[in-house]
């Protein structure tokens, strides 16, 4: 049935035609670049008419391009936070946050392709003076899977950190350090990120003056 | 007549000072021509590429004259932990009174972009090798190599300028807290 789409909406249908024109166009972006892509494409990707993409998304191609994103954002975090979630310490925390994000994100067909195709949109959100909105978001996605072994504020900080860690890499790649593999990012975030986090304080703490929770945080000596 | 690089320079600078009064949007190549001095076709002969050539070559300058002041504030420093500090708190202060940059950061962001994406990698580099001889006259922890330090806390400085997150670098207390619990709570003994 060509117009697999044009069926009588329920909410069910509706939700789901959404979904399925949010893919066609997923997929579209990964074949020519966003600037590119026409409602055509997305329509004939998904075999239905122009009036039904308008249908879903009156505010075409825009509105469709901003669902996606919040749907990849959406399917991100969720991804991440399964296997955060199933962190048994600290460093397995930080170790699958850096490995799953980083997979994620290089593996990302439609970001890949944008990334040729029209750089400045994907890097405008995580360059210098543009990306406190990324780390913000990201870092308090990620505070309270950190919360499990640290103090709230610190667990934010810690958040924010990884998450710093992560945006470095991506948008500055290095030759010693892939962040996929979990055999190299383990050792690393033993050395350079788990002491920061759990360190008893040298200094004045920020603001409330609590003590250091370090219930389970694994010793990297 | 040879191009001089002092011309040049005097060009970038002129070009420079109309975008600190107009923004990038309103500073045409005849504004900038005229501040310099020099006729259009002068102006062309140093930047065949007009003005997205020219404008380019301005925020590179900046760029570069921004590392230089920021190494120079910190020449003083005698430890890993206050060159850190001094550096951060240096930073952070000329990047959030530094009027042109926020004025193209909130008008036409992507002047910066090519700037950043060349230099970027350099920055990182020259920031690390800048802090290599501070690691290596520190006490490490054990098993840290002064070569990987140094690059794991050149990008953490970048990102720290980019984005200050939830830290208020202002706050020379703060900073002292960043710096040596969370950034060098793995790597100073």
């Amino acid at each position: 049935m060509p117009h697999s789409l044009a069926t009588p909406s329920s909410v069910n249908h509706s939700a789901a035609n959404r979904l399925k024109l949010i893919d066609a166009a997923l997929l579209c972006i990964a074949r020519t670049g966003a600037s590119k892509v026409t409602i055509d494409d997305i329509a004939g990707e998904v075999q239905c008419s122009r009036a039904t993409v308008y249908r879903t998304f009156p505010g075409g191609k825009e509105a469709i391009f901003a669902a996606a994103l919040e749907t990849e954002v959406a399917r991100f975090y969720s991804t991440l936070a399964v296997s955060m979630g199933r962190a048994g310490d600290l460093s397995e925390l930080v170790v699958s946050m850096v490995t799953v994000a980083s997979a994620y994100l290089l593996n990302h067909e439609t970001l890949n392709a944008m990334q040729l195709s029209e750089p400045e949109l994907v890097m405008s959100r995580l360059r210098f003076g543009q990306m406190d909105e990324t780390l913000a978001s990201a870092a308090a996605f990620a505070q309270p899977f950190f919360a499990r072994w640290l103090e709230p504020e610190r667990a934010g900080r810690s958040a924010e950190i990884v998450v710093r860690l992560i945006l470095s890499y991506l948008t500055d790649p290095s030759s010693d350090l892939n962040l996929e593999d979990e055999a190299a990012v383990r050792p690393f975030v033993d050395q350079f990120l788990i002491p920061g986090m759990v360190a008893s304080s040298t200094s004045q703490p920020l603001q409330q003056p609590s003590t250091t929770t370090r219930k389970k945080g694994r010793s990297t000596t | 007549m040879a191009n001089s690089p002092d011309q040049r320079r005097a060009l970038i600078e002129a070009t420079y000072a109309c975008i600190a009064k107009w923004g990038p949007r309103r500073t045409s190549l005849e504004d900038a021509a005229k501040a310099a001095g020099v006729s259009r076709a002068t102006l062309y002969r140093y930047f065949p590429g007009g003005r997205d050539e020219l404008f380019e070559a301005v925020v590179a300058f900046e760029y570069d004259r921004f590392f230089e002041r920021l190494l120079q504030a910190v020449q003083g420093a005698k430890t890993l932990e206050t060159v850190m500090e001094q550096g951060l708190a240096y930073a952070h202060r000329a990047i959030v009174e530094h009027e042109v940059l926020h004025l193209v950061l909130s008008t036409e962001p992507e002047l910066l972009e090519s700037t950043f994406a060349q230099k970027g990698v350099t920055t990182r580099t020259l920031i690390g090798e800048f802090l290599l001889p501070y690691l290596e006259l520190h006490e490490l922890r054990e098993g840290v190599r002064p070569a990987d330090a140094a690059d794991y806390l050149a990008r953490m400085v970048l990102s720290y300028m980019g984005a200050a997150g939830r830290w208020d670098l202002s706050d020379p207390a703060q900073v002292r807290v960043l710096v040596r619990d969370e950034l060098l709570g793995g790597i100073a003994a």
